[in-house]
């Protein structure tokens, strides 16, 4: 941007340079809220299906162990969950910042 | 539009089959609400049509959906600003220590409905930091960490109350004007979960100086068994991850209440305001309804859970020498 300034005292196509910038920013904006939204739900959504994919195979081989793993499990999903949202506010930053 | 769950009166039964065995109540429930909500979405695409206009507000872009989440300043009180996010913690602090005075005052021999749920949070809460504190450490901080489940809970269930504290909207009731209602925690401005975690941050830090002396207890910080020129590269790591739990707990609060209030928004209507088609609001509903018992139900007492947890887990961390 700054660099395309410093030609631009002699660039005769500065009228139609200028708007198409500001529309590349808006869409890389976009690009970085999706991608931050969008990869951070992928991966929490597998970090989630793990956590409890491992909670129901140790429920089935030991039940009498029920009770500590399911509080494990919920502090697994939570810490997983959260990641989902470092990726949303990443993209957020990116989006109005 | 009403935001109702049940099944309004100008219930259609688009659904239901003309069967000749009868059925089930629930069934029947089912059906009808399945009608209304077809019927609902027909009914608005004929009314407004498929393709109608935005509102003004939303076309000139005064209204935007960052709107629920801004602070507006109601008085001055010297240096405090008196917002509704001041009120929600005002709110919150009453109840908590209200509820709890009011039982530990008049404990029974045998205890009503309010005391074996306090009774049971008691047992709970106090497992938990049990489990990940020693004896000594446990009798001091026992109290904090009950405190700090007891108090985000309670912040987090009173955002799902609406209240009549939004200060940009106003409607009549016999000539007073009442701020419109709204749902909004005080977790969902980062302030509020920044200063709880800064609190635990630097507790922890505190107690495992205290404990270790400054430099044990950065030689604490390593995991146990590393040798050789590889401390150089882990220990930066592990620094970085220590000063990480304080980003990782104030975000994890914060942006799981801001996610959860901003989806209940959008799916409870603000989508179809925003693309200025009314039918969108009512298809949308449902899904509104089931991220709002979602929110209340889980998310509210789970974030509640991980904080306190992790307050336990970090200052048992703290003291613990590999």
């Amino acid at each position: 941007m700054q660099f395309l300034h410093l030609f631009s005292s002699f660039h005769p196509f500065l009228g139609v340079v200028e708007p198409i910038i500001k529309q590349a920013q808006d869409a890389g904006r976009a690009i970085a809220l999706g991608a931050g939204a969008g990869g951070g739900a992928a991966g929490a959504g597998a970090g989630i299906g793990a956590v409890f994919n491992a909670s129901i195979q140790a429920k089935t081989r030991q039940p009498e162990l029920r009770e500590e793993i399911e509080r494990d499990q919920w502090l697994g999903f939570a810490l997983t969950e959260a990641c989902f949202f470092y990726g949303l506010v990443g993209g957020f930053i990116a989006f109005f910042l | 539009m009403s935001a109702v769950a049940g099944a309004p009166p100008m219930a259609p039964s688009t659904g239901a089959p003309s069967g000749k065995a009868p059925m089930s109540q629930g069934k029947k429930l089912l059906y009808a609400i399945l009608g209304a909500w077809i019927g609902g979405i027909v009914l608005f695409i004929i009314l407004f049509g498929f393709k109608s206009h935005k509102a003004p507000a939303v076309a000139s872009g005064v209204f935007s959906p960052t709107n629920e989440f801004k602070l507006d300043t109601w008085f001055k009180l010297g240096p405090v600003a008196f917002n509704k996010g001041v009120l929600y913690l005002l709110i919150t602090v009453a109840i908590t220590i209200g509820v709890m005075t009011y039982i530990a005052r008049r404990l029974k021999q045998r205890p009503g409905r309010l005391q074996t749920a306090v009774e049971m949070f008691y047992e709970f809460t106090r497992r938990m930091s049990r489990e990940n504190l020693d004896e000594s450490m446990e009798r001091k901080y026992f109290p904090l960490i009950a405190t700090i489940f007891v108090f985000i809970l309670v912040s987090n269930l009173i955002g799902y109350i609406p209240l009549p504290v939004d200060s940009g909207e106003s409607f009549n009731v016999f000539g007073a004007a009442i701020p419109s209602f709204q749902i909004y925690a005080a977790d969902t401005n980062v302030a509020f979960p920044l200063i709880l975690a800064l609190g635990v941050f630097v507790l922890f830090n505190y107690e495992g100086v205290k404990h270790h002396g400054p430099i044990g207890y950065l030689k604490s910080l390593m995991p146990g068994g590393i040798k050789g020129p590889i401390v150089g590269l882990i220990f930066p790591i592990e620094i970085l991850s220590n000063f990480l739990r304080l980003i990782s707990l104030t975000v994890r609060l914060w942006a799981n209440l801001l996610a959860g209030h901003m989806l209940i928004a959008f799916m409870g209507g603000e989508l179809g305001v925003l693309v200025g088609d009314q039918w969108v609001q009512w298809f949308l509903l449902p899904a509104g309804i089931l991220i709002f018992l979602f929110e209340a139900v889980l998310i509210a007492g789970l974030q509640a859970f991980i904080f306190a947890i992790l307050t336990a887990i970090y200052l048992g961390g703290a003291v613990e020498s590999h």
